[in-house]
This record gives C-alpha cells, sequence and structure tokens, in this order.
C-alpha cells in the first residue's frame, strides 16, 4: 500500500490514499464540494464546472472532481471567488433552462434548485428567447424534457457502465446537444429508471409518477420489494394511503444505488382493480363475497373436523410471505393441524448446499461480496434479467476493482462482455465447462461462485468438491427466485425440514404431489398459485387459499382470504444471499389482511391460540430470533432497515432434500410470478411484451 | 351649601362635556354599516375567502405546484394534481388541479398561500359569510372558489360535468 497523501482542505488537513480525487478527500472531511456531473462509481466527465475549487499555487481554479491529490496541497472550497465562478456556471445552466419549477416533477429534491439557492443565480442576463424543444416520451416510463437538462452525461454512463446496457447517447453540439436513445425515438432497454433516478435535475421523469404529488407530500417508507429474491430496499412514496412512488431514496439498503423496473415502478399490483376485497366462500358452486366473521367459522369448522376425523390435509406455503408468516404457518400445520404434507415451490437447491459446506466457515456470499471478491463465477443463469442486482454488483466489481467474472450459461449473456471467459454448453455440462476454467480459477486469491437451478442435488456436492479442491476461499450463492423462497426453506416449508435446517424425521408430500393427489381431504394454500396454467387438481378437496387476487388456485378455492401484499405489512423476509430486512408496511389495502393475522384469527377461531402462539410480526420474529438456528440477530440492526445475513447450519442435514422437486421459473426482468400479471408498468413497457 | 353648588355646576359641566362628543358625532359621517340590510365595505387587501382565478383565456391559473399546501400553517389545502392533455386543458401548465379542496374549519385566513403562489392563481376574495351549523360543509371544492370564466374568453375545454355546486 502505498503512503497516504496528506493535504489541507478549508484549512483542515486529511490523509488519503494517492490518485483520490480532491473532492472525494474533501467528502471524507464532511466538506461537500458541489457537482453535477459528477457522481461517485462512475467515469469521469467534467462537464458541469461546479466542483470548481481554489488551489493555492495554482493559477485558476481548479475542477475538484477530476483533480487528483498531491502532497501539501491546500485547497479551498468556499471562497468569494469560488463562489462568483459557481453563481456564473449556473447562471449558464439555466440560460436555456425553462423556469417551471411548479409543475416540474423534479421540484423540491432538484440539484440545481438547491445549488441556485445557495448561491443565488436566480436572475438572469440572458434576454434572449429561450432554445425550446418539446417533451418526449421514450417508454411508458421513461419521459425526457431537453430543456431542463443540463447535459451532465449521468444518464448515458449509469445505462452504460452501471446496466451495462448502453441505451442512451448524445446527439447534436453545442447549445442543440440532446440526450437520447440510441433506438432512434424510443428505448428498448432495461426499463429500470436509473437514469431518471441519478438527472440532478427534472430532465428525465418518471412516466409513472408523472404529475402526481410533489416529493414533500409523501411519506416515505422504507420497504424490501416483493418481487425477486434480490432483496432491493424501496423507499415507497406514500400519500394518502397511496403508494405515488418507488426509489431508493437514502440508498441505505444492499443494493445502494440499484433499482430495477420492479423494485421502482411495479408496486402497481396492489391496486389493481382485480384485488380482492373480501372472503369469498363457494355456495351453489359459486364464490361468493361473504364477511371475515363466517368465512374465518367456515374455514375454522372445516379444519377443525378434518383434524379431528384425521383426514388428509395439505399445506402449500408461499415463497413471498415473511418468515414470520411462514413460521407461523409451518406451526400451524404441523402442531395445529398435526400434519406433515407441507411444502411450497423450491427454486433453487439451498438444501444440498448448506449440507455440502458443513463445517466451512464463511462459505456463503453476501450481496457485497458479489462486489468485493475479485474473481465471480456465474453457472447457468442469466443474472441481468433473473437477479438484476446481483449482476449490477458484479458489473460494478468489474469496473472498479477488475474482477475476473467467468460466465458458464446455456446463453448469451451481459456478463460475456467483460468476462475473462465465456463458456456456452447445455446444463448438463455446466460442471465439466467449469472443469477447463480450473487452472484460472486456481490462480484467484478469492472466488464467488454464483449458480442456478441447473445445479441441484449431486451437481451442488461436485461443485463444492470442485471449489474446496482449488485450496482457495471459495463462497456460494444458491440462486433462488421470489422475494422470501430462501425464508421460506429457512422456515421449514418443508415435510422433511423444521425450521432452521432440522430435520423433522417425518415424509410429507410436496407440492406437486398434494396437487396431484386424488386422496387429498383438504388443501390449505397460502399466496401460492401451483394450479398456474390450467393444471387441474387430482382429487377433490377441500380448498382454502390466501390470495391477493382470483388465480387459477382461488378459482378453484371453496374459501379465499383476501390476503395483504408485502407492501401492506409488517416481518422480515430473507434474499438469495440469506441476509434478512424487514418489511415495513406502506399503506393498507381495503378490505385485506395479512397471511399471519389471517392464520392467527383462523387458529383463535379453532381454540388454539394458547397452543401455536401469539400472532404479531415482532412476537413471531422473537420467537424465530429465539429458536430459530441462524436467525438469532441482533435486532437493532434489523429493525432500523439494515440486513444480516443468517448465519449457517454449519453442520449435515441429513435429509433427501429432493433435488427433483427444485424448479426455478426462470422470471425474467419483465415477469414476477402470479404478480407480474397484475402490474399495468410491467405489461405496459415494450420488452414486457416481448416476453409474453 | 357652597359645596352644593359647586356639585351642580360640576355635574352641568360634565352633561354638557358628554353631549358635546355626542352631538359632534352627530354631525361627522357614519362608520356602522347596516349588514346585513345593506353589503358590508371591504379594504381592498381584506383577507376572505379564497378565490382561484382564471387567466385571461379562461383556463385555470393553478399548475397544482401544492405550494400553497406547503406554506399553509393550519395544513387545510388538499390537491390532487393531473395531467392536462389534448382533450382535456384546464390549465395553462403541464398540470392542474384535480381537486383543490380548502378546509375552512381550519384556515386561519393568514394569507400564506397567496404568498406562495407562483402563477397567482389562489387569492383572497371578500367571502366572509362561511358560518354553517354543519362543520362538512366547510370544505369548499375547487368549483366553490374558481373566479368565473370571463366574459369572451373561450377557453379548449371545460372541465366535465358533474362538479357542479356541492350544496352548501
Amino acid at each position: 500500500m502505498a503512503e497516504l497523501v496528506s493535504l489541507t482542505i478549508d484549512g483542515r488537513t486529511v490523509q488519503v490514499p494517492p490518485g483520490t480525487l480532491v473532492i472525494d478527500a474533501a467528502k471524507k472531511i464532511g466538506v461537500e464540494v458541489p457537482a453535477f456531473c459528477y457522481y461517485e462509481g462512475l467515469s469521469l466527465q467534467a462537464a458541469c464546472r461546479m466542483c470548481l475549487v481554489e488551489v493555492e499555487k495554482m493559477p485558476k481554479l481548479m475542477a475538484g472532481c477530476t483533480l487528483p491529490v498531491a502532497e501539501g496541497m491546500v485547497v479551498r472550497t468556499e471562497t468569494p471567488t469560488i463562489a462568483k465562478a459557481r453563481k456564473s456556471t449556473l447562471e449558464f445552466l439555466l440560460t436555456n433552462h425553462p423556469l417551471d419549477c411548479p409543475v416540474c416533477d423534479k421540484g423540491g429534491e432538484c440539484e440545481l434548485q438547491d445549488m441556485v439557492f445557495r448561491y443565488g443565480a436566480g436572475e438572469s442576463r440572458y434576454t434572449e428567447i429561450k432554445h425550446h424543444v418539446d417533451e418526449k416520451q421514450w417508454s411508458p416510463v421513461v419521459y425526457f424534457d431537453a430543456p431542463r437538462c443540463i447535459l451532465c452525461y449521468r444518464c448515458v454512463r449509469i445505462c452504460d457502465e452501471g446496466m451495462g446496457v448502453g441505451a442512451l447517447g448524445v446527439i447534436n453540439r453545442g447549445v442543440v446537444s440532446e440526450i437520447a436513445p440510441n433506438k432512434t425515438d424510443h428505448l428498448e432497454c432495461d426499463e429500470c429508471g436509473m437514469c431518471i433516478d441519478i438527472c440532478p435535475v427534472g430532465a428525465l421523469t418518471s412516466g409513472a409518477y408523472r404529475y402526481k404529488t410533489r416529493p414533500w407530500e409523501m411519506q416515505h417508507v422504507g420497504t424490501i420489494c416483493t418481487h425477486c429474491s434480490n432483496g432491493c430496499k424501496t423507499t415507497l412514496g406514500v400519500r394518502n394511503n397511496e403508494i405515488m412512488r418507488g426509489d431508493n431514496r437514502d440508498q441505505s439498503g444492499v443494493n445502494g444505488e440499484f433499482l430495477c423496473i420492479k423494485g421502482r415502478y411495479a408496486f402497481d399490483f396492489y391496486h389493481h382493480q382485480e384485488r380482492l376485497q373480501s372472503p369469498l366462500v363457494r355456495k351453489n358452486g359459486k364464490l361468493e363475497p361473504v364477511s371475515w366473521k363466517e368465512a374465518l367459522e367456515a374455514a375454522a369448522a372445516r379444519l377443525k373436523a378434518a383434524r379431528d376425523a384425521g383426514s388428509k390435509i395439505g399445506v402449500i406455503g408461499s415463497t413471498r410471505t415473511s418468515n414470520e408468516e411462514n413460521f407461523y404457518l409451518q406451526k400451524f400445520a404441523r402442531l395445529g393441524l398435526g400434519t406433515n404434507h407441507i411444502d411450497h415451490h423450491r427454486t433453487g437447491d439451498v438444501v444440498t448446499l448448506l449440507d455440502a459446506l458443513s463445517g466451512q466457515k464463511d462459505a456463503l456470499a453476501t450481496t457485497a461480496d458479489l462486489y468485493e471478491k475479485p474473481a465471480i463465477v456465474v453457472l447457468g443463469a442469466d443474472l441481468a434479467l433473473e437477479h438484476p442486482l446481483l449482476s449490477f454488483q458484479i458489473r460494478a466489481n468489474f469496473r472498479h476493482h477488475q474482477a475476473r467474472v467467468y460466465a458458464v450459461t446455456e446463453k448469451p449473456v451481459r456478463e460475456d462482455k467483460y468476462a475473462a471467459a465465456a463458456i456456452r454448453c447445455d446444463a448438463a455440462g455446466e460442471l465439466a465447462a467449469l472443469e477447463t476454467l480450473r487452472e484460472k480459477l486456481a490462480n484467484e486469491p478469492e472466488l464467488v461462485i454464483v449458480f442456478g437451478d441447473t445445479v441441484k442435488g449431486d451437481a451442488v456436492r461436485k461443485l463444492v468438491a470442485f471449489g474446496s479442491s482449488l485450496g482457495k476461499p471459495v463462497k456460494y450463492v444458491a440462486l433462488v427466485d421470489y422475494s422470501n423462497s430462501r425464508g421460506a426453506m429457512d422456515m421449514g416449508l418443508v415435510p422433511e425440514l423444521l425450521p432452521g435446517y432440522r430435520p423433522s424425521g417425518q415424509t410429507g408430500m410436496s407440492a406437486g404431489e398434494m396437487v396431484a393427489s386424488g386422496d387429498l381431504d383438504m388443501l390449505y394454500i397460502v399466496g401460492a398459485n401451483p394450479l398456474e396454467g390450467g393444471q387441474p387438481l387430482g382429487g377433490k378437496p377441500f380448498v382454502i387459499v390466501h390470495e391477493m387476487f382470483l388465480t387459477e388456485t382461488a378459482q378453484a378455492a371453496d374459501i379465499v382470504f383476501p390476503a395483504s401484499s408485502a407492501y401492506e405489512k409488517n416481518g422480515t423476509v430473507t434474499s438469495v444471499t440469506g441476509e434478512v430486512q424487514q418489511l415495513k408496511k406502506a399503506v393498507q389495502a381495503m378490505g385485506t389482511k395479512p397471511d399471519l393475522e389471517i392464520l392467527g384469527l383462523l387458529v383463535r377461531e379453532m381454540g388454539l391460540a394458547a397452543q401455536i402462539g401469539p400472532w404479531t410480526p415482532d412476537k413471531v420474529f422473537q420467537e424465530i430470533r429465539e429458536t430459530v438456528p441462524g436467525y438469532n440477530m441482533p435486532l437493532p440492526v434489523i429493525a432500523t432497515g439494515g440486513a444480516v445475513q443468517t448465519a449457517p447450519v454449519n453442520g449435515r442435514i441429513e435429509v433427501d432434500a429432493r433435488p427433483d422437486l427444485v424448479r426455478s421459473s426462470r422470471d425474467g426482468l419483465f415477469t414476477s410470478g402470479t404478480l407480474g400479471r397484475y402490474s399495468k408498468v410491467l405489461n405496459s413497457v415494450v420488452e414486457g411484451r416481448h416476453h409474453t | 351649601m357652597a359645596n352644593t353648588i359647586t356639585q351642580i355646576i360640576e355635574s352641568a359641566a360634565a352633561v354638557a362635556k358628554g353631549m358635546s362628543v355626542t352631538f359632534k358625532e352627530m354631525m361627522s359621517p357614519t362608520v356602522t354599516e347596516n349588514y346585513p340590510d345593506e353589503p358590508p365595505k371591504f379594504e381592498e387587501r381584506y383577507r376572505g375567502a379564497h378565490v382561484l382565478q382564471r387567466d385571461e383565456n379562461g383556463m385555470e391559473k393553478c399548475v397544482a405546484c401544492f405550494l400553497c399546501a406547503a406554506a399553509c400553517p393550519a395544513n387545510c389545502i388538499y390537491i390532487e394534481a393531473a395531467e392536462n392533455t389534448d382533450l382535456v386543458r384546464i390549465s395553462g401548465g403541464e398540470r392542474y388541479a384535480k381537486v383543490y379542496n380548502i378546509d375552512y374549519n381550519r384556515c386561519i385566513f393568514c394569507g400564506y398561500c397567496v404568498e406562495a403562489c407562483p402563477t397567482d392563481a389562489i387569492t383572497h376574495g371578500h367571502g366572509f359569510e362561511l358560518a354553517s351549523y354543519n362543520t362538512s360543509t366547510l370544505v369548499y371544492r375547487k368549483e366553490d372558489m374558481l373566479a368565473p370564466i370571463p366574459p369572451g374568453a373561450r377557453p379548449p375545454v371545460i372541465a366535465s360535468s358533474g362538479t357542479a355546486a356541492n350544496g352548501h
């Protein structure tokens, strides 16, 4: 490590590594140098001239965002000369910038507005007619108002460098230069909205949030996106019990600045007109809306009778309900209903991985590891589409740390572009293909292996054996699909395992077997759609369903409870990397209840309350922390919106992990299980339509 | 005895002094207003019930920027914004107030909203007869506060029907 360089900024001495930029050195001691074009983590532009600083012995003001520190440098960031220069810069920026702050969606959180407020260039000496260009709509979610643009190129860079899409560029020269999509007049990209988020002014605005409200009118609720397993924190702007927008306002989640289209826009399923708002009970062959009391009594009576008669009851849990709900559901099934037929849709072979890693320490990667470790292997997954955050992390890792990325996949993937090696092979040949990389991988100091559902059962064991044979620290990520797929496994929503991967010692039917079975008497389904695509039930069980919408499964049910979405409840979820984070209730959808409350009310109705225990999220989470191995995590970190990785089992899991049941549904960027169907935005973008 | 005479003189002087005020005021112009028999007179800057102004084309001036709501210390202004389209054009800007309510239960007539308005859309009128037996009628809607369309103006599209008075 080279020696630190010491310099003086605004009279304070700071020591930083050589090569650090003055703007970053100033940030280190809490001095803010204003800048529009500079954005941490992106390439340098030096386009806006806002970050001008005074450096002793340099005749002119210097751009702090491109000036590396030097030993003994004396920098001043706030002097009358600088204020004058910045004011003039702002005046230039404002020559063609319309003064339409009152109708601009950025008004109130606009960096240009803040700067003009600070340096006072509110009055213009420019009397000529402003150059005007009409606003354009590039996609259902992206609007571009060229006159507001200050040409900082942040959008161009985030799209190219951050997302690896490169959908934006610049056309024309001089005063008429404009940001433009590379596909002539519209965008064909990830529709992630990163360009909108990163825009310091109101040039790029969101079609979903357009003219709806103003930033200070909303409450900002930081919760976890419910669409995929990456566990991105999305901050929902709520006004009058309505979600106005999603963004990553404080960048405090595992995702930092990143959100994809689903995290940013696809919250809109929650007020879809087909959302269930009252319980339904089948009467004369038709589902009729009834009161909660009637539905709960009917369900409790049937369940009690079935249990007392020793009938066969099946329970299918959800991959998007909270850990608390999953824990309570398995407790209800095992203790309350006395059945071990409990399962969920398994999308990754986590059990075999944990078993194979028995005895190894620090072998499970976190989201941060994908950014920090020097080498990443992607095995059999198109991360950019299926796990956008992980893909973003790897791209940033390559950009900042020159990480070596090895992609072994069936189809071309986005990682190919910068991969040290990209190998095409079919699912069966992945491990063999990995073997050809052995020499290269053995030379890496550290390694993270990310694998999809094609690697399961024995293949996982072989993969771990391969990793161990390299003699280097190797970490793994077993990819799973949904927001709490990992949590469902951790909480024991499988016949063979109790919460915390303790063997149950009993057998039970899998979800598929329950659906196909001819002799099941009752089927209790929470937030899952096993009948997707019109698959019929094998027998004629009495079906009780918790759902948000009348899915294929709900249509076949005898009792349907309207359930709350993840944005309407409190609890915790566990991401693909095993990081536990808190859900926070943002809104209340009329007529719905969280699954935990529905289960709790049912338990009470059945007279099992004393046996199964309380059903508030914090009480159940307390119980999880006390009883489930790996979940005894510091509560303050979780409660303040942080993420904690669950401790690995670190012991053999002596059960048949049923790798044959592992099947990823391969949701892309624009689909999200059954929820995706009800999101207007996901269905409106052109890329989404291509997929259906 | 002398004491009694002094008393009489002093009383007479006091009466004369008092009556002089009475007679003087009888001669000067009256300030009492005959409200409700006659309409009251207002100073120009009197802060009464709000009026939402229109421009010379009859378009609403309000662009739903929410600054009045932000400035309001009583938090009595509620706005829902919507976008002007080619078919429905309500205001001069890109955006208009689809809903604009003022809750006169809460309004303290401080005038901050008028100060904050960047388009001079909201002004204080001289309306003051706001008393009601039912507080629920004190939430005024946009239609209750909008200025009439100026004569001769032809706004491109007028807000759809069904927004008439809501029965105060």
